[in-house]
This record gives C-alpha cells, structure tokens and sequence, in this order.
C-alpha cells in the first residue's frame, strides 16, 4: 500500500497556465524563412508517384515541375529560379507525413505545392507541424471541406471545389437532367464520399441505393455484384460514382464485363472522371462515350481554350513524352497560381508574406478555372463552382446539352448558383507580371 | 561542481525527509563506510579496469552500485532503470519464456556496453536497483538521490553530476531535477514516461478493447487478493497472448478479411462484416499505441496487387498487434500491481468517449478502419450505452493514491536534454510533449528559466518493412531504431551523454547549432523546436 504522507510530498502544485502562454521562448529569434535565397526558391510536394494512386495522379508534379521550368527559363519570379523538390508519398498518410517532414526538415523548402489526398495530408499537416511552422501549404488537391477550417489548418489553401459544394451542384443537375431516374451512389466510405454524402443531402436528391466501400476495398468480384444488384433497379438508373479513378475505371470495366454499360446513365465526379486516366487503365472508348462528367476547367483536350493551348505547348517543350489531360492541366494551373502568389508576396519574400499575399490578392489570381477562386483572410477555399459535360470515345468533354452551365455554390446550406463569372485573360505568353 | 555544498546540503536534507515519510523501520543509515569496493569486480562486470566498484544497500535495502575510475574526469553520471516486473512469473512464452524473478539489481547506465565505454572516458557511473519494483517513482527519485549522497560522500572529488535514466526512470529522473532543484547539474531523460495515470490509461484502454472485444474471459481489472489474484493475472497474460497469436495468424492467412478470434462475443454485424485488422487499429488508436512497429511501417507493401492497400490497410493494424502485445501485457501485469500497491481498481474508463478519442485518426485510417460505416459500428459496440461493453469504474480513493505519486511539472532548473523515439509503443513521444508544454507554461509563469530544454527526437527509417519473393512481410532482425521501448542505438545513447555531461559541467544547454552537429552523422535522429508530438490520450 502506498502511504499518503508520502505521496505529499510529490502532489501536484503548479497552477496550469493560460493556453495564450504558448510562446516558445526558449528559442532564439527566427533567422530569414528557409528555402530562399537571392537566386532561389525552393518549393516541394509530397504525392503520390507510384502505387494505385500514382497512376491516376502522378502527373501533378512532373506538370508543375514543368511550367516552373518554363517560368525559369523566362526570369524566374523577380529573378530567382523555383526549384520543385517532389517525393513519393503513395497515397498513404504514414508516408506522406514522413515525406512532409522531410521536406521540410531535409530539403528544407520554403513552402509546399500541390499536395494530393485527404488522409494523406491531413496527417501530414500536422505531423510536420506546418501550422507552428508558417509553412504556406499551397493548392492543396483535395476537396475536403474541413480543410476550409483555418483556425485547424491556417496556412493551407485548398484549390479544388469542396466535395459538398461538387454534390450540391450535381444533385441540381440530375434533377434537372434526369427527371424520374432513379439515383444510385457509390461513394468512397470516408470523408470524401461522406462529404458528398452530405452535399446530396443539402441539395435533396433522393437516392434509391447508397453503397459506400472503403478505399482500396473494392475487386472486381464485388463491383460485379454490387452493379448485378444495382441492374434489377427498373429503367435506366442513374450511377453517381464518386471516389477515385482506379475504382472508377474499375466499376466501367465490370460494367464491359457485364454488359451493362447502357443500362445506366453514369456520371463521375470530377475526382474519378479523368478520361484519358480512365482510357489508360483499360476501359474502353466506347464506354465513356456519352459519360458524364464534372468539371472546373475547361476540357483539357479543347486546344481552342487559350490556358489549354498555352499549356500544351509548355508540356510539350518541358514535359517532354507526358500526354496533356486534366491531370497535367491541373498540375499547371497550380504553377501558374503558385508563380502569381510568389509576385504577389513582393520581393522581400517570406512565408508570412506568402500567405498573405493569397488572402489579399489570390481571388484576382489568372487561372484556367472557369469558376472563382474564393481566397481571403476568412476562405482558403479556391474553386467554388462546376459544370457538366459528356465524355465522348475521344475522352473530350463536351457540356451536356451542348451549353456551357456553370453553376457555384459553397460547403454548407447555400444556394447554388448559375455563375456570373468572367475567367481573367491569359497573362501573356502564360508568363505572369503581377504584383 | 558549482554548487557542491548546496548539493550535499540537499541531498542530506532530501534523504532525511524521505526517510522520514517511509513508515517502515528505518535501519541506521548505510554510509560510505559500509560500501564495498573492489577494482576486479569493475573489470568482471564491464570490462573496465582501473575502475573501483562500490557496492552497497541502502536503508531500504535497495541494492546500488558506484564505478570510479581511475582517471576521472569530475563528472558523476546517475542512471535511473526503467520499469521491472514486480512478481515472479512462470514459463510464459514472448513474456518469461525462462520464468522471471523480480530483478533488484542495479545498474548504472543504459546498457554494460555504455558503462564500458563512459568508464573508458573517465567517467563516474552509479544506479540503485530500487527496493520497490513496479511503478515506483517515489522510490526510485529516492534511492538515486541516496545514491548520489553515497558518491559524493564516498568521492569528494566528484564535481558535477549528471542524471538521467529510461522510461520510468526518465520520468523519475525529471522529478529528480525538478523536485531538488540544485541536486544535480543536468539531466537527460531518455523515452520519457508519462505520468502512471496516463501510462495506464493508454495501455488499459487497449487491454479492455481486446477483452470487449475479443475475449470478455480476460478480468483486466479487479484482480482478487493474494495467490487467487496471482492467478488470474497469469490466465490474463495467456488469454491476451492467445488473442494476439489467433489474430496474427489469421491475419497473415487471409490480410483482407481476417476472421475475428472465436472467443469474441461481438455481434455479427461487426465480425461477420468487419476484418477483424480493422477492429484491431481502431483499439490502437483510441488509446494510443503507434502505427509503426518494429516490422510495419504503415508505409510499405509487397509488390504487386496489394502493394498500395498493404501499406494503407493492412500494415497499420499489424504494427498495432505487434506493438498492443506488449501494452496489453503491461496492462496486465501493470494493472495487477497498481491495484495491490494503490489498494483498489486504478483504471477507468466510465466516462470515457472513445469516438472523441479516435478523432481526426478516423479519417486518416478511415481506409484501414474499413471506412465510416464499419468505424461506426464498432465505436457503438464499444460506447458506454452498450450493457454488452460494461466499463469500468475506479476506485476513487486508490486514484487519488496513483494521483499523489507525482508528475512532470516542467519546473526545470538545470539543462535538460530528452531523446524521444516518434514511435515508441510504451512511452509515446507524447510523454516528451507534455514535458515541453509544461515547461513552457513555466517559462511563460516565470517559474522557469528559457533555453534549458532541448529535445532530440528519434525516428525509424522512411519505409523498412520488407518481404519476401512471396509478398510476406519479414521480421527484422534486430528491431527498428525509432521503434520499440528505449530502442536506442548505443551511438545514440553516447551522443545524448556526451552532450549531458558537456551540460552538467558548462552550466548551459547545448545549442541548436551543437546538437544538429552532434547529430549530423545521426539519420534517425532529429532536432525541431516546432515539432509537436501527439499527447497522451488521457491527456487529449
């Protein structure tokens, strides 16, 4: 038995201190921010590479790498080069905090770019403790809504529309398009298929059947009979699938192998819609011909559009061998924000300069996106809006009903919206000059 | 030393006081005069010649030994051991595979090798065994301080000392310091253990998910008095082993859908749906067990069909079984004792919500947890509505005992230099993170001086687990720095006392400059002002 006069001795007597005590001041004052110096910026991604993932996305950084590379042989921002350090995260939270840490405690870069997955950089934002170290974390790829909580994640800006916002806009149109359709969903059971779960919930369309699968869970024995079951739905039912390429490929194959392609009107989200992503792992032409698909952009194969066009050419000439889809455009669009935030930090640059040259001026940035960017000092949330197009055997992306529909809307119980918005030109050349 | 007299001073003063609250009959006081000391036995024991070994008991009877070489160099370093098993046990395979007998021994560094090579460079060592096995902070912040006022009586020419000690014996040798401030010059706890509540927290939050889950036989808690409690405790051991052996085999047979364990009595809808790995990772990370494990690094997987779901899914689970073995176990044997020394149950989970606790890991391992709906139905089955998961209540008063054994208040008087694994399983770097944030709340109050707190943390290699041609995952073999309880590499250990030392005799805490120098050859290690470990659960 323990005596209590002994433990007396060792009672706890210190007061707790007030939480606004968090100054760490045993450290020495902060040298200049680190991945700068007068001919250098040095930037990273942590990303899938390899791995199921890294066929659907491994793209970003190798289009990123490639514009910066053009914005370097043209001056570089105010005369110093980016240099993009990349690492291979899989897909997997544990790796991709490892390599977050690592870019910042290793390579030592001054900010990161690009970033991909939920899970993933959820745990690595606060694994490499990006908030304590004002480590901007810039058009992060995912369409989380939490990540809009600036309070938890104060130097993230995510670029894509949240998941809510993307199932707001998309229940509007499948009540619109595909009146007395039944409705089915297949969702990623996690907190992006629940985020969407959500978003169709607020836009209040009816769903006859919700099946959510955990990430990596499905094969092809289970979509089989998960599609058999979903077939006995009379009419032609509508398919929301909603998760990643890999599945999404993986569900249309099936569909092949079942022949029951035409049985369904399908429509991906824009996660798992990327055409050439989805004609590269195996499906067929003939089966995302007439497709729907969700989009921020303008189609990545519509040379006509000026972002597109100017992009190709900088793939073409630095990212050499790499076809153009909206991987490679996405990838892009967030170098040429990237580069336009740089400007705008001045050239005095520091990470606190960064991200407040975002909430300042970000909204005004020049981008391929023909929805709004909502940054500010209370949104880090970039796009906020879609359109719907049909895929054809080419894998372009025509807008449904031959009309360009641009609707927007935000996370939680706002309206949606049919956009008023007027995209900024081109910068010349693609070369951004503002300040 | 700086404050020699002011030392000797308090070491009388502090041994006098905790004399006084011992209860039991205290003999006459073993001095330097009752130590025996012998130059052969040094070089038998850590092949160090020209080295005095004393040996001694002190008033408690806990046995202690002092090495003074020959050619000292001034500074003492005390070594403080981690947590002992405080009863014998039979044969138990992972456990006792030879049987234990509660070891008393002391030792007075991390390893027989460390002594070797600090003697070798003039260093003083000295360490008690502890009278008291178990949780025994109390005695153990005692017998080092007596152990201290044997050397320094014993050797006048001792200028400086030196703390520092493992698990256990890191939290103690932090109160040490904070408890008797000018006691020592400088301290270095290595894989820092919380406080016992918030120790035996994690690892009977773990225990009682395995017995809710899996096995309800399994007591857990409330063992019965005298050989009967004995006993059950010991069945306890070979059910928590069972559970692990079954589920690790099944697992291994068939990683995607593994059958939960045939003494489970949870419903269908959970084991007749869920992978019985995905049951497993949510109970480590309600309570706070590391997803890396000395074979799984969460990050890696076989080449081929699995190779991104291994590392996503399954790799995670598995370091849990492998790491939850050892916390169950502890939980077990650590549970037994508490509830004998603080007279009543010490676990508590009455109020627990352990939804809360799983946060925003939900949606990190929502993968590896089989996704939302599954994480729900098993967050249901465990919640505190459910008859079928009864919690368990504590013993009030036997809290307040565990409560009064004392915890880190971040008072820090003298440089302090921690080393943290990033994936220990038994003491979390959370334990490490509430050190930092109590002392800075104590920089913030004035009670404490800034710049005397550095911490060295210890990762595992980016990605290690590896397979076989046929996509098994291997075992390694030796266990993975950065993982694993105190698994630190001896050069590791030599860093951290050389930078100790340098500490305890300049006054000053090294710098970041010199600790990112000493480090510079050190891949495993890392230096970061800004990173924050997860706390403790309990602590959450």
């Amino acid at each position: 038995m323990i005596r209590n006069n002994r433990m007396k001795r060792y009672s706890i007597v210190s007061a707790v201190v007030a939480a606004g005590a968090m100054v760490l001041s045993t450290l020495p004052a902060q040298a200049a921010d680190p991945g700068v110096t007068a001919t250098e910026i040095k930037l990273g991604v942590s990303t899938p590479l390899t791995g199921s993932a890294g066929l659907a996305y491994g793209k970003v950084p190798g289009a990123m790498k490639a514009y910066f590379d053009y914005i370097n042989a043209n001056g570089g921002v105010y005369g110093r080069k980016i240099k993009l350090v990349v690492r291979d995260d899989k897909y997997l939270p544990t790796l991709a905090a490892t390599q977050t840490t690592n870019l910042i405690l290793k390579d030592n870069v001054f900010a990161l770019v690009g970033a991909l997955g939920t899970a993933t950089h959820s745990k690595a934002y606060t694994a490499a403790s990006l908030a304590a170290k004002n480590v901007p974390d810039l058009f992060v790829n995912t369409g989380f809504s939490g990540f809009g909580n600036i309070s938890k994640y104060p130097t993230a800006f995510t670029v894509l529309p949240s998941y809510a916002m993307e199932a707001k806009i998309m229940s509007k149109f499948i009540k619109e398009k595909f009146a007395g359709q039944a409705v089915a969903l297949i969702a990623q059971d996690d907190e992006f298929g629940v985020d969407g779960v959500n978003g169709f919930k607020a836009g209040a369309l009816a769903l006859a059947n919700t099946t959510l699968y955990p990430q990596s869970s499905l094969n092809d024995a289970r979509v089989k009979a998960l599609l058999t079951g979903l077939s006995a739905i009379p009419g032609k039912p509508v398919v929301v699938l909603f998760g990643t390429t890999d599945v999404t490929a993986l569900i249309f194959k099936a569909a092949e192998s079942l022949n029951l392609v035409s049985k369904f009107t399908w429509i991906a989200g824009s996660v798992g819609g990327d055409a050439n992503t989805l004609l590269a792992l195996g499906v067929k032409p003939t089966t995302i011909d007439g497709a729907v698909a969700a989009s921020f952009f303008p189609d990545a194969k519509d040379s006509t559009d000026a972002y597109v066009s100017q992009f190709m050419k900088i793939n073409e000439k630095y990212n050499k061998g790499v076809s153009f889809d909206n991987i490679v455009l996405q990838g892009m669009n967030s170098a040429m924000l990237t580069v336009q935030a740089l400007r705008a930090a001045g050239k005095n640059l520091t990470r606190t300069g960064l991200i407040e040259a975002i909430q300042n001026k970000g909204s005004k940035f020049a981008s391929a996106g023909l929805v709004p960017l909502n940054y500010s000092a209370t949104s880090h949330v970039g796009y906020n809006g879609y359109w719907f197009g049909q895929l054809n055997a080419k894998g372009e992306l025509k807008p449904y009903g031959g009309t360009l529909a641009i609707f927007t809307t935000d996370s939680a119980a706002g309206a949606v919206e049919a956009s008023t918005y007027t995209r900024p030109a081109l910068p010349k050349n693609g070369i951004p000059t503002n300040s | 030393m700086k404050n020699l007299k002011i030392t000797r001073g308090l070491v009388a003063l502090t041994s006098a006081a905790l004399i006084a609250t011992f209860a039991v009959a205290v003999p006459t006081a073993a001095r330097a005069a009752d130590l025996d000391c012998s130059t052969t036995a040094a070089a038998s024991k850590y092949g160090a010649f020209d080295t005095t070994l004393c040996s001694g008991k002190d008033q408690f009877g806990a046995k202690f030994e002092i090495a003074m070489p020959k050619k000292f160099n001034g500074t003492f370093i005390v070594y403080s051991h981690g947590i002992r098993k405080n009863t014998d046990l039979p044969k138990l395979p992972s456990v006792s595979p030879q049987g234990y007998v509660v070891d008393y021994s002391p030792d007075i560094a991390p390893s027989k090798e460390i002594a070797a090579a600090l003697l070798k460079q003039g260093f003083a060592l000295g360490g008690s065994g502890v009278q008291t096995q178990g949780w025994n902070l109390q005695e153990q912040v005692l017998a080092t301080t007596i152990v201290i006022d044997q050397a320094i009586t014993k050797f006048p020419k001792i200028n400086h000392v030196a703390a520092w000690g493992n698990s256990l014996g890191g939290l103690s040798t932090q109160l040490l310091a904070e408890q008797n401030p000018g006691l020592v010059d400088a301290v270095a706890p290595m894989c820092l253990a919380e406080s016992a509540l918030a120790e035996f927290t994690m690892a009977g939050d773990f225990l009682w998910g395995v017995k809710t889950l899996f096995d309800p036989t399994i007591k857990a808690t409330g063992y019965s008095a005298g050989d009967a409690g004995k006993a059950e405790m010991i069945q306890d051991i070979i059910k928590v082993l069972t559970v692990f052996n079954t589920i690790k085999a099944d697992i291994s047979a068939n990683p995607q859908t593994p059958p939960w364990p045939k003494t489970s009595t949870a419903p269908a809808a959970l084991t007749g749906v869920i992978p019985v790995r995905s049951a497993v990772l949510l109970l480590g990370l309600i309570s706070g067990i590391s997803t890396q494990s000395s074979s799984f690094d969460s990050s890696s997987g076989p080449k081929g069909p699995l190779e991104t779901s291994f590392g996503l899914a399954i790799s995670p689970a598995l370091a849990v079984l492998e790491n939850g073995a050892e916390a169950a176990i502890l939980a077990v044997v650590g549970n037994y004792d508490m509830e004998l020394k603080a007279g009543g149950v010490v676990f508590d989970n009455s109020n627990t919500n352990y939804a809360a606790r799983l946060g925003d890991d939900g949606d990190v391992y929502a993968a590896g947890l089989s996704g939302k709906t599954a994480t729900a139905g098993m967050l249901g089955y465990l919640s505190a509505l459910n008859p079928a998961a009864p919690r368990v209540k504590a013993d009030q008063a036997a809290v307040a005992r565990v409560k009064a054994l004392g915890e880190i208040e971040g008072k820090i008087t003298v440089p302090t230099i921690t080393l943290t694994a990033t994936a220990d399983h038994i003491t979390p770097p959370g334990a490490t993170q509430y050190l930092i944030n109590k002392y800075k709340a104590s920089v913030a109050n004035k009670q404490s001086k800034p710049g005397l707190l550095v911490n060295i943390w210890n990762k595992p290699a980016d990605e290690y687990t590896t397979f076989d041609a046929a996509g098994v995952p291997q075992t390694p073999a030796t266990p993975t720095n950065g993982t694993q309880h105190c698994n630190y590499t001896e050069s590791q250990v030599m860093l951290v006392a050389k930078l100790l030392t340098d500490a305890a005799k300049s006054g000053k805490a090294p710098t970041n400059k010199t600790v990112l120098a000493a480090i510079k050859k050190q891949p495993r290690l890392f230096v970061d002002p800004n990173y924050v470990a997860p706390l403790f659960k309990y602590r959450q």
